[in-house]
């Protein structure tokens, strides 16, 4: 046992508890999060130039709220839409 | 129109039918015309934390099966005239429970009662489900530790998709001389990851367990911080705006006195 060992293991119990409930208000799983970025991006590539790799979609959940978060640079609009 | 409120919590063995019993009790105490129903199907427990197990004749399956009337099912607390028990069937298990039945019942309960307290079972499964069903308000109770906080999470949002306003949190067996060490979580803490109003928090404290073991409810027999603290959640729920009592023990000392819980 580490001598650095912390003691304060009510304030351990707060992160943990922190880090848990992020992952488990995650609405979806990570291979459904994936699978619906992928859709999200087809549509939107059909329509607009885009960034793929500078692409950031996350659910997240404030409080009791949640909310689908996209942040998608626009190059422009598809030669083909122009 | 009485009030139905369902006592809930995800993770088994937290305290709710310990909070059904005493917060049921102190609302009676107010006045009010208190019905606590158990809602634990097969593994009925209410009865006995309020000592009444060998006056029990129907429950509420007998009425759910047209066996007997609501009011042959009731049964009457000894000490106090408006306060009553609907017991729970431990023949039947919670897959026999036809939710809209259990809805209609209550229904018709709660026209001549102030509150009608739901004492839920543990877990998210049919027992649950048909505890809620009926509810308007929830009572969410946790202990103060990890697993007990996030089944409560996991139970808060089935409650709000099921579009239940009023939650409010109940902090059970909370340990001030703990915190203060740093060795258990905060209530404030709890209450910022849960972010539910908090309604009341009850001490850990070894009369609850003398009073079970009695087949007695503590409100009506003890007068002690834990009693305290089960009266200022039944004020609170009348509209009271009563202060949260000091939780950290005063300084360690010969003669010091410790104030436990809220
Ligand atoms: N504040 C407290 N201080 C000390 N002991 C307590 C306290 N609250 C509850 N207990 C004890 O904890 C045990 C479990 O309580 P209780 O039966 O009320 O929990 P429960 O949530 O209804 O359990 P279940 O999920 O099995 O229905 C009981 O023995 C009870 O006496
Ligand atoms: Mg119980």
């Amino acid at each position: 046992m580490s001598w650095f060992r912390r003691n304060d293991t009510g304030s351990i119990a707060k992160e943990r508890l922190k880090l848990i409930l992020v992952q488990d208000r995650a609405l979806l799983s990570p291979s459904l999060l994936n699978e619906m970025k992928g859709k999200i991006i087809e549509v939107i590539n059909s329509y607009l130039e885009i960034n793929q790799n500078e692409i950031e979609i996350k659910i997240g959940r404030e409080s009791r709220r949640t909310t689908l978060e996209a942040i998608i640079p626009v190059k422009g609009v598809k030669k083909s839409h122009r | 129109m009485g009030r139905v409120i369902v006592v809930t919590s995800g993770k088994g063995g937290v305290g709710k039918t310990t909070i059904t019993a005493n917060v049921g009790a102190s609302l009676a105490k107010l006045g009010k015309k208190v019905v606590v129903v158990d809602m634990d199907i097969g593994l009925r427990n209410l009865d006995v934390v309020m000592g009444l197990e060998n006056r029990v004749v129907y429950n509420i399956m007998d009425i759910a099966e047209g066996r007997c009337k609501i009011n042959q099912a009731l049964v009457r607390e000894k000490h106090l005239s408006n306060f009553f028990l609907l017991p729970a069937s431990q023949m039947h298990t919670k897959e026999d429970v036809n939710i809209e039945t259990v809805y209609e019942i209550i229904s018709i309960i709660k026209e001549s009662f102030d509150y009608v307290l739901l004492d839920s079972p543990a877990g998210i499964e049919n027992g649950f489900k048909s505890a809620v069903a009926p509810a308007e308000e929830a009572l969410i109770v946790v202990t103060p530790d990890v697993s007990s906080v996030r089944d409560a999470d996991r139970v808060i949002g089935l409650l709000e998709n099921k579009g239940i306003e009023g939650i409010s949190l109940i902090i059970n067996r909370y340990d001030s001389t703990l915190v203060k060490k740093r060795k258990m979580l905060d209530k404030n803490d709890i209450v910022d990851v849960l972010g539910l109003d908090l309604i009341g928090v009850v001490p850990e404290n070894k009369a609850v367990i003398d009073s079970e073991n009695r087949g007695e409810i503590l409100v009506l027999t003890t007068n002690n911080v834990a009693t305290k603290a089960f009266e200022n959640i039944a004020r609170r729920m009348e509209g009271e705006d009563v202060p949260f009592l000091n939780l950290v023990p005063e300084k360690r000392g010969i003669f010091s006195i410790f104030k436990r819980g809220e």
